[in-house]
């Protein structure tokens, strides 16, 4: 007789919510297909234990005002296109984003202070050209973007877009306006588990409803702290499906912002002669920071560089075992 | 004015309403120049530009001010500047607003009633033989057959009618002897001072003194100085006053009074609460038409760091790893000898503490409240600048600190005093709007510890809050104030000064709850003992009224534990220090007390400020364990 193996696979009570973006016509919206994240059962790609019935998925950015900070590498692939949302969105769409994450960088009052006018044409034109699902990010500035919210979720109405984002000093507005025009919503927290955890009991307490939020527990590029926000993303999750209902939401990462800010990316060969070429070395840092928060359970991705989703929507794939 | 004075780098600073000049060297900031004017500057970060706090307005003269954000650009038209930001370079007449003032313009508080120490719960426990007590003895005059000396036949006597198996007298004491015995007719009253296990024969008076013989006992607080005077024969209180602790000009927080220490010497924090102890004891004494010279001793308990000031101990090593105290268990001194007026001999008693930052507060607590000698597990929660907490079982005891800030003792807080008269001490929200009501039942000034607590409460019960503490302006009386939101209690007028809650009080408020709810937590949990097994919480605290346990449960200062009771037992730091002075069993076992308690230092807890992030909230993040909370506000987690 062999021995027999003991069963250590884990089980856990409770799965993520299941988050859908986007809203076809049937369902008042627009978008030609819809994302759904969430839904697992298990620890990422964990499928011999649960269920991972929807893989994470990779949202690019498209910017209301040209990526001006954006190095040539990241800007390269775009440098037709950045004057136009509409037609930068195309172009991530031919690249193999599955959403768009519009960032309204352009309303900031301390840069182009466009008006939520302007900001309602951006966002109306990325939804004209495209036919993948939106994701909305205001500016950051808070005042501002209480004024920008109310139009722009009304002229997406029905589209079923995720807002963001909300904080512990700045949510009425958002949730009150995601509530009446039928929109999700991501709650920022500063890589802090107990924070992350009060945005979405505020959120709540406002009437708004758990399972329509998506966590953004702020981001790390690799090289900067990335292991203390794995280790809050990892208490999330496990928290979530051990059964803490204000945890179990999906989660997003902010991978290309803080990856493209870092010097490791950025820095030209020139200046760094022995790092290598920047055209390889910055979207493969792109890729790897994303690879680690796949693994402490990332289910939304934003990215930037074409090179670098290409391989991570690969990576997901081959993890799960649907490619070679 | 009179004109600048040229060829000397002397300015003159004039405090208006006070009246009060000083002269400081050119470039001096206001604040030093307040402090030596004896001008009670509110100042919570000691004069770092931090707080914000320590506004005044220039009147006439020339300042340099640094810049400020703590200041809006209407102010600084109006002549604001911080005092501590703000140097002289002229002769300058400056404002002091009431808001930048210390409570009560840091007078002798007149009405400490709500200061009133309980009667404390352990009273009958120990024989009632005070530390220091008179004895008035008839003794034979010397003859050929009894020649002994005149100290030896004192001795004699003494021991015939108490135990004293060491005895001791100072030279001073001989010398004056001779002429005393026999100009008395052998018949006087002598001193006796209990010092470890000797006894000190302080005095020899003439006579029947026996009925003169009083101490004080004082709390000692980082925030506000207790006393009271007792009548050590009849063990009643005769009086109590109270007042802000000066030492607060050098920064609320005891940290930054130890830098201030470290930096401007420490006879001046020394100093400062000597001199707060001798004008209340000035006071007291007047008050009860006691002399000075038969107030025998003072017995203080107060935090760690206090009781270094107190003695003069450098504090130094307090604050920097491994936190270890000069002395936790300094012995009897002669009161003169670190300033304290009281009869020229009598001495100075001093709790014994605990640890670094544990102090003879908590050991005067649990003698106070009988836990020393509780059989079933205890909380309890001394609440005031440092927020103390024990818990124990019936075997053991553990205790450890947490910095809260001074909220709930009324400082830190925009319209927050003591609970002298005028202070709401309840708050209540109802349908038809928020009641108040005041000690003394006198014209609102501001708020005490137990108003603040119930402000707060009662703004997240009702709904003006959410639960990260922020305001809601749309709600009745939360108006804009001073550029932030602020919830106005008392509208101006009618006699009455403004009560406001602003949103920057709401959140010293909830860190000083999340402070102290983080201590009960860890200790929990590093103890590994079940939170329901808990069936005593007792509540300690300088707050001059009862709180309302259903609001500090709200607030999440109190953990949530259905199965216990929730006591008030006020001021036991002082009703600890009036036991030790009238019993020297009672100060015996505090110092078996005091080396009983473990001493848990938070700094070594890895997940403390994770602890305090998640009881930031209200009344926490994990509402798990606020059962009572959630059914009652029916707080809406799913379940």
């Amino acid at each position: 007789m062999g021995v027999e193996v003991p069963d250590v696979k884990e089980s856990f009570p409770q799965a993520i919510y299941t988050v859908t973006i986007g809203a076809t016509p049937e369902d008042g919206g627009t978008r030609a297909k819809v994302v759904t994240v969430g839904g697992e059962t298990a620890l990422p790609f964990h499928t011999f234990e649960g269920e991972i019935p929807h893989p994470p998925v990779v949202a690019m950015e498209v910017w209301d005002v040209p990526g001006e900070d954006w190095p040539d590498v990241v800007r390269e692939p775009f440098s037709e296109v950045m004057g136009d949302p509409g037609a930068w969105a195309v172009k991530c769409v031919e690249y193999g984003a599955d959403l768009i994450c519009l960032r309204l960088v352009g309303c900031d009052p301390n840069g182009a202070d466009k008006s939520p006018e302007d900001a309602v044409q951006a966002v109306k034109r990325v939804l004209e050209t495209v036919g993948v699902p939106l994701i909305i990010w205001g500016c950051g500035n808070p005042e501002k973007d209480n004024e920008v919210f109310p139009l722009v979720a009304e002229a997406v109405k029905g589209e079923n877009c995720l807002l963001g984002t909300i904080t512990q000093d700045n949510y009425k507005t958002l949730v009150a306006v995601a509530t009446a025009y039928g929109h999700k919503l991501i709650a920022e927290s500063p890589v802090d588990i107990n924070i992350a955890k009060q945005v979405n009991i505020l959120a709540m307490d406002a009437g708004f409803p758990l399972e329509k939020l998506v966590i953004y527990p702020s981001t790390g590029a690799l090289g900067y702290g990335i292991e203390y926000v794995y280790s809050i993303m990892e208490r999330t999750r496990l928290a979530g499906l051990g059964g803490d209902k204000l945890m179990a939401m999906p989660i997003l990462c902010d991978i290309g912002k803080e990856v493209w800010g870092v010097k490791e990316a950025r820095a030209p060969r020139e200046e760094q002669p022995e790092w290598g070429d920047e055209r390889l070395r910055g979207p493969l840092w792109e890729a790897t920071t994303a690879y680690v928060y796949l693994m402490a359970g990332a289910d939304i991705l934003v990215m930037r560089h074409p090179e670098a989703v290409r391989a991570t929507k690969a990576f997901i794939e081959k993890i799960l075992g649907r490619q070679g | 004015m009179e004109p600048e004075l040229t060829g000397t780098n002397l300015v003159r600073v004039t405090f208006r309403p006070d009246g009060k000049a000083v002269e400081v060297e050119r470039g001096e900031t206001l604040l030093s120049a307040a402090q030596a004017a004896g001008i009670p500057l509110v100042s919570i970060c000691g004069g770092e530009g931090i707080c914000g706090r320590c506004r005044v307005i220039v009147r006439g003269g020339k300042v340099e001010a640094a810049p400020t954000l703590h200041l809006s650009r209407e102010e600084i038209k109006k002549g604001y500047v911080l005092a501590c930001q703000a140097r002289v370079l002229s002769d300058v007449e400056v404002e002091v607003p009431p808001e930048s003032r210390e409570g009560a313009a840091a007078a002798v508080d007149r009405d400490a009633r709500g200061f009133l120490a309980p009667e404390a719960e352990a009273r009958d426990t120990f024989a009632r033989e005070p530390l220091v007590r008179k004895l008035y003895l008839e003794l034979p005059p010397p003859t050929l057959e009894d020649n002994t000396g005149d100290q030896e036949r004192l001795f004699r006597e003494v021991r015939r009618r108490a135990e004293a198996p060491i005895l001791q007298a100072g030279l001073k004491v001989l010398r004056g002897l001779p002429p005393l015995l026999r100009g008395a007719g052998w018949r006087v009253t002598v001193t006796l001072a209990q010092r470890g296990g000797t006894v000190e024969l302080l005095q020899a008076e003439p006579g029947d003194r026996a009925r003169e013989a009083y101490g004080v006992a004082v709390d000692v607080g980082t925030s506000t100085v207790v006393t009271h005077l007792m009548d050590l024969r009849t063990g009643k209180t005769l009086g109590a006053e109270a007042r802000y602790n000066s030492q607060r000009a050098f920064g609320e927080e005891v940290t930054r009074r130890i830098i201030a220490a470290e930096r401007e010497g420490l006879e001046k924090l020394q100093g400062a609460v000597v001199e707060d102890i001798n004008g209340l004891i000035a006071l007291l004494i007047e008050q009860a038409e006691v002399k000075l010279q038969d107030v025998l001793a003072v017995m203080c308990a107060g935090n760690t760091a206090m009781t270094h000031f107190l003695l003069g101990l450098p504090p130094g090593t307090l604050r920097k790893s491994p936190y270890v105290a000069a002395a936790l268990a300094p012995p009897p001194v002669r009161a003169a000898e670190v300033g304290i007026r009281i009869n020229p001999r009598g001495l100075l008693y001093v709790v014994p503490g605990i640890g670094g930052w544990v102090g003879g507060d908590v050991t005067a607590g649990l003698l106070a409240t009988g836990l020393f000698r509780a059989t079933e597990p205890f909380l309890f929660i001394d609440i005031g600048t440092n927020g103390e907490v024990v818990l124990g079982d019936g075997d053991w005891m553990v205790a450890a600190s947490a910095s809260a800030g001074p909220a709930f003792e009324g400082a830190g807080v925009t319209c927050g005093m003591r609970a002298a008269r005028g202070a709401i001490h309840r708050v209540e929200f109802a349908s038809g709007g928020v009641r108040y009501w005041t000690v003394g039942d006198e014209p609102p000034r501001g708020l005490c510890g137990s108003g603040i607590i119930d402000t707060v409460a009662g703004l997240f019960r009702a709904g003006y809050i959410d639960r990260s503490g922020r305001l809601d302006p749309d709600r009745p009386g939360v108006v804009e104030w001073h550029g932030e939101l602020a919830f106005r209690l008392v509208p101006e007028g009618e006699g009455a000064r403004e009560v406001v809650v602003t949103q920057r009080d709401i959140e010293n408020v909830l860190r000083a709850k999340a402070a102290i709810y983080a201590a009960v937590s860890i200790l929990l949990r590093e103890m590994g003992l079940e939170p329901e097994r808990i069936k005593q919480i007792y509540i300690a605290g300088a707050f001059g009224s009862h709180i309302d346990p259903e609001n500090a449960v709200a607030l999440g200062l109190v953990p949530d534990l259905p199965g216990a009771e929730i006591t008030f037992v006020g001021n036991t730091s002082l009703a600890g220090a009036k036991l030790c002075l009238l019993s020297k069993d009672a100060f015996a076992e505090a110092e078996r007390l005091a080396r009983r308690v473990t001493y848990y230092d938070l700094i070594n807890c890895p997940y403390y400020y994770e602890e305090f992030m998640a009881a930031k909230f209200l009344p926490h993040t994990d509402l798990s364990r606020f059962p009572t909370v959630v059914k009652t506000l029916r707080l809406g987690e799913p379940v």
